[in-house]
């Protein structure tokens, strides 16, 4: 039985009951996602040379050459202090684990020696970062393949490492202002992406690209599903009038209209124009619609969600260009530096649009809407009695998402060059909506995370598992994995997320404060809880 | 003063919702006009046709029409069972109507390989040879796949609805779209990414009548006899039997038919056997008639067959079938008259105008809260 039920009928569960305590309950999820997040890209370091082919440029060498070169040069040293460092966090773990398990002495203390280890660890690494990075002699680290310099396995380690370190030996300050250390460590790794992986270009444009996009997607989707408990299986579409509208814009299929001689492209107002008009459609859908109960609502955003692909497919009005899109898109500048078809700008660009968009729905959701929202989701009948104007507050949640998508289009028409309909089919909305289910219903933390795991999972692990699987199977001589096709278990892979989701863990990775007691508790107490979270 | 103010402030935005949203509104003026535009709009279609492309156009397209608004209605009648007694929208429903069509394949395929080591004869050359053996093939093939697809459909409820049984709304509607996506992978994995044969080419063939300069081919009538042979059985099977007494006790109400000894565990598994038994027969039909199956096909018919059981009036058997025949027209003159481009786009704002204006339905049974 699943817990949500017996909570319901048992009806004695532990509810967290004061603010204290469901913050510390959340902060704990920050802090296992810096863990998780900072091995992840440790062991990932390490495996990288395994799957990448040693001849590409740089690319291959691994972090085992620093540490096994001889013994010469400050550089060494440090990296011979990390690996200390390394060593007596790990027995720390296990010693916690250990006496956890076996209930006998003392988890968690030295707690002083501990940060002092960890902070250690910290420095070194990123001083073995800065060194690698700028300076690359060879006397700073011995005798040294000249990969391993500047390859992206170390720097992935080595970030990792400094993530793992700060994590452990900063558990208490971490625990007491989670959020703002979240974003802080979320805005310095995100912007030294590109460093890291300087090699890979690749990488950049993927981080750019869908993971930025579905980022976007994510955070706009969980407005509309998230806060106001609106199922919209159809949010493909309004990404695809954002996408349509810039596009249509930017590229000289209207005679460039808003192109002024000698002045670039004004890419930074038709981004806030896309974002206006899918708003708007987002309300001209939602006036109609947003009367009726929540899975008819479902079925209607899908029908619209068909429909606009339908018709950019067709060439509705004869502006959409039918089946081939809108071709020839110009790249966006700024400060007179054209963004042409490096990632990086964009990248940089949609990292600050994301920062300041996850800062304007925090305030949203704790604001006077954030609260009506609430109310909304849990009982309309109630919230309109209390006042709130139901139609209003749904509509905003729909034209917020819907705006949010909107840029999101913007950019991704402007890094392509091209729109085109096959771009915004089902897939587009089901991602959406898996990146928001495994995140975390209604938390904005969740989102973003959900949108860079299913990002990484769909668009950067299945098309290169392909590639991996044939290097694997040519290798151990296992030739069946050389052949097979990876690509089509996408739709698999998004089914085993929802449902698996839904049925083991409905709150998500991430839960929102409010969203994980109503779980536990059934719904009745959620605003009650929300309010005491927010208090 | 301060209190007064109060109430006012709350006043208008209570009455305002009153008066354009509920009783006297767009839905009571939908609730008369609605049908009368609905047919008025169709005719109106099939006349524009004729005019334009000849009568017998109009009356092949017709006959179209209603054979492919028979396969909607047979899965509509799916969505509207089990919308009727757990009030979830079964996302995952069109898919198994694609998978039954796999099914009914493989399963063909198996008794080929069983006829054709014991007697020599394949499935395919009886179900040509003449009437009986056709009989004798669908006869066998029918059951079989109707029960392997029925058994998937309780399966589905069991792993991916049932626990979430009591969950918030949006728990299993979007396990639902979970389940769909799995079929159609599964199948997208064993079946490629194009149109599979399924190995029933020619079964029904020739004409049976013209009538006005219009074929109507056996396979027509195969496709709406058995389409009504089904929805009939299904019929009566839910007014005279204990178990459908079950049935339509769940669908009132859950906890008194608990209270009055009905088994809701079991009931709501036959539910999803027999809604998904008869996407089953929708899908053999298909195969038969069209002889071609894709692994997305469910998710664009899926969507078709819900919208007309919303037409219909969701809960409600007869009209998921009355409501499939009208969509079948709307599709196929609506793609007739905007040369084959529209017609899914028609049909999907036929569902947004159906659920904006007429929420119950036209035979509405059960009258959706509006939120």
């Amino acid at each position: 039985m699943p817990e949500h039920v017996s909570g319901r009928l048992a009806g004695d569960v532990d509810l967290p009951t004061t603010a204290t305590e469901t913050r510390a309950q959340e902060s704990s999820s920050v802090f296992w996602l810096l863990v998780i997040g900072g091995l992840m890209m440790l062991v990932g370091g390490w495996l990288l040379p395994w799957f990448v082919e040693p001849t590409a440029n740089g690319i291959g060498a691994s972090p085992m050459d620093v540490v096994a070169s001889p013994p010469r040069g400050v550089g060494s040293l440090l990296v011979y202090l990390m690996g200390l460092s390394m060593l007596g966090l790990l027995a720390g773990a296990a010693y916690d684990a250990v006496s956890l398990r076996l209930r006998r002495g003392q988890p968690h203390r030295w707690a002083r020696q501990r940060a002092v280890l960890a902070a250690v660890g910290m420095v070194c690494t990123v001083t073995v970062w800065y060194l690698i990075a700028k300076r690359r002699e060879e006397p700073l680290f011995g005798e040294l393949s000249p990969l391993a310099l500047t390859d992206n396995a170390v720097w992935l380690t080595l970030t990792g490492f400094a993530l793992c370190c700060l994590a452990y030996g900063f558990r208490r300050p971490i625990a007491a202002r989670s959020g703002l250390t979240l974003a802080a460590v979320a805005l310095v790794v995100g912007a030294l992406v590109p460093l890291i992986f300087r090699q890979s270009i690749e990488f950049i444009s993927w981080a750019a690209g869908a993971a930025a996009i579905y980022t976007l997607l994510a955070l706009g989707l969980n407005v509309v599903v998230g806060f106001a408990g609106l199922l919209d299986l159809g949010y493909a579409a309004f990404f695809a009038i954002g996408a349509y509208t810039c596009g249509s814009l930017a590229s000289s299929r209207h005679g460039d209209v808003l192109h002024i001689p000698f002045w670039p492209y004004p890419f930074w107002i038709i981004l806030f124009l896309g974002a206006a008009v899918a708003a708007l459609f987002g309300a001209l859908l939602g006036a109609p619609t947003l009367r009726l109960r929540g899975d008819y609502l479902a079925i209607v955003t899908l029908g619209f969600g068909e429909i606009i692909p339908d018709a950019a497919n067709n060439n509705a009005f004869g502006q959409t260009g039918g089946p081939n899109g809108i071709t020839g898109i110009h790249h966006p500048s700024l400060f007179g530096h054209d963004f042409g078809i490096d990632p990086r700008p964009y990248y940089y660009a949609l990292l600050v649009l994301i920062a300041l968009i996850i800062v304007v729905l925090r305030n949203l959701e704790r604001s006077r809407i954030g609260r009506a929202w609430v109310a909304v989701r849990e009982d309309e009948v109630a919230a309109s009695a209390t006042g709130i104007n139901t139609v209003s507050t749904k509509l905003l949640a729909f034209a917020i998402g819907a705006a949010v998508s909107g840029f999101a289009g913007a950019f991704y028409g402007a890094e392509l060059g091209i729109v085109s309909p096959d771009d915004f089919q089902f897939a587009v909305s089901v991602t959406a909506l898996s990146t928001v289910v495994l995140g975390g219903i209604g938390s904005i933390t969740g989102a973003a995370v959900g949108g860079l795991l299913i990002s990484f999972i769909i668009f950067w692990i299945l098309p290169h598992a392909q590639e991996w699987s044939m290097t694997f199977g040519n290798t151990t001589g296992f030739t069946a994995l050389s052949s097979v096709d990876y690509s089509k278990y996408v739709y698999v892979a998004y089914g085993v997320i929802l449902v698996s989701i839904m049925l083991l863990r409905p709150a998500g990775l991430i839960p929102s404060r409010a969203r994980k007691v109503e779980l536990q508790a059934g719904g009745e107490s959620e605003p009650l809880a929300a309010v005491r979270g927010r208090a | 003063m301060e209190g007064q103010g109060e109430v006012r402030a709350v006043l208008p935005p209570l009455a305002r919702r009153r008066s354009l949203l509920r009783g006297g509104g767009l839905a009571e003026l939908g609730s008369r006009a609605f049908p009368t535009v609905l047919i008025g709009a169709l005719v109106l279609m099939i006349i524009d046709v004729a005019a334009r492309s000849g009568v017998s156009v109009a009356g092949s397209q017709l006959v179209n029409g209603i054979t492919k608004g028979a396969i909607f209605a047979l899965i509509a009648v799916g969505y509207t069972m089990v919308y009727g007694i757990i009030e979830l929208i079964n996302f995952a429903h069109g898919d198994v109507f694609t998978l039954s069509a796999v099914y009914g394949k493989e399963i063909g395929r198996g008794l080929s390989w069983i006829g054709m080591s014991l007697w020599g004869v394949s499935l395919g050359s009886l179900a040509t040879r003449g009437p009986l053996g056709l009989a004798a093939v669908l006869l066998v093939l029918f059951p079989l796949t109707m029960a392997a697809t029925g058994i998937t459909g309780v399966l589905i409820e069991r792993v991916a609805y049932r626990r979430l049984r009591d969950a918030p709304r949006l728990a299993p509607l979007i396990t639902a779209v979970g389940v769909s996506f799995i079929l159609e992978g599964s199948m997208l994995v064993t079946q490629g990414s194009s149109n599979v044969r399924t190995d029933k080419e020619g079964w029904i063939r020739g004409t049976a009548f013209t009538a006005g300069g219009v074929d109507v081919h056996w396979a027509d009538i195969f496709v709406v006899g058995m389409a009504l042979l089904m929805m009939f059985a299904l019929q009566a099977f839910i007014r005279s039997t204990r178990l459908g007494k079950a049935m339509r006790a769940t669908a009132q109400d859950r906890d008194a038919a608990l209270l009055s000894g009905v088994n809701i565990n079991r009931t709501i598994a036959a539910t999803f056997f027999i809604g998904s038994a008869l996407a089953a027969a929708g899908g053999l039909i298909y195969s038969i008639f069209f002889d071609s199956v894709v692994w997305n096909l469910g998710f664009g018919f899926g969507i078709i067959a819900f919208t007309a059981a919303v037409l219909g009036g969701i809960g409600n058997i007869v009209g998921a079938g009355l409501g499939g025949f009208l969509i079948g027209l709307i599709y196929v003159f609506g793609g007739q008259i905007t040369s084959g481009q529209w017609s899914n786009s028609i049909v999907f704002a036929m569902l947004i105008v159906v659920l904006t204006f007429r929420p119950v339905g036209l035979l509405g049974m059960r009258v959706p809260d509006r939120a």
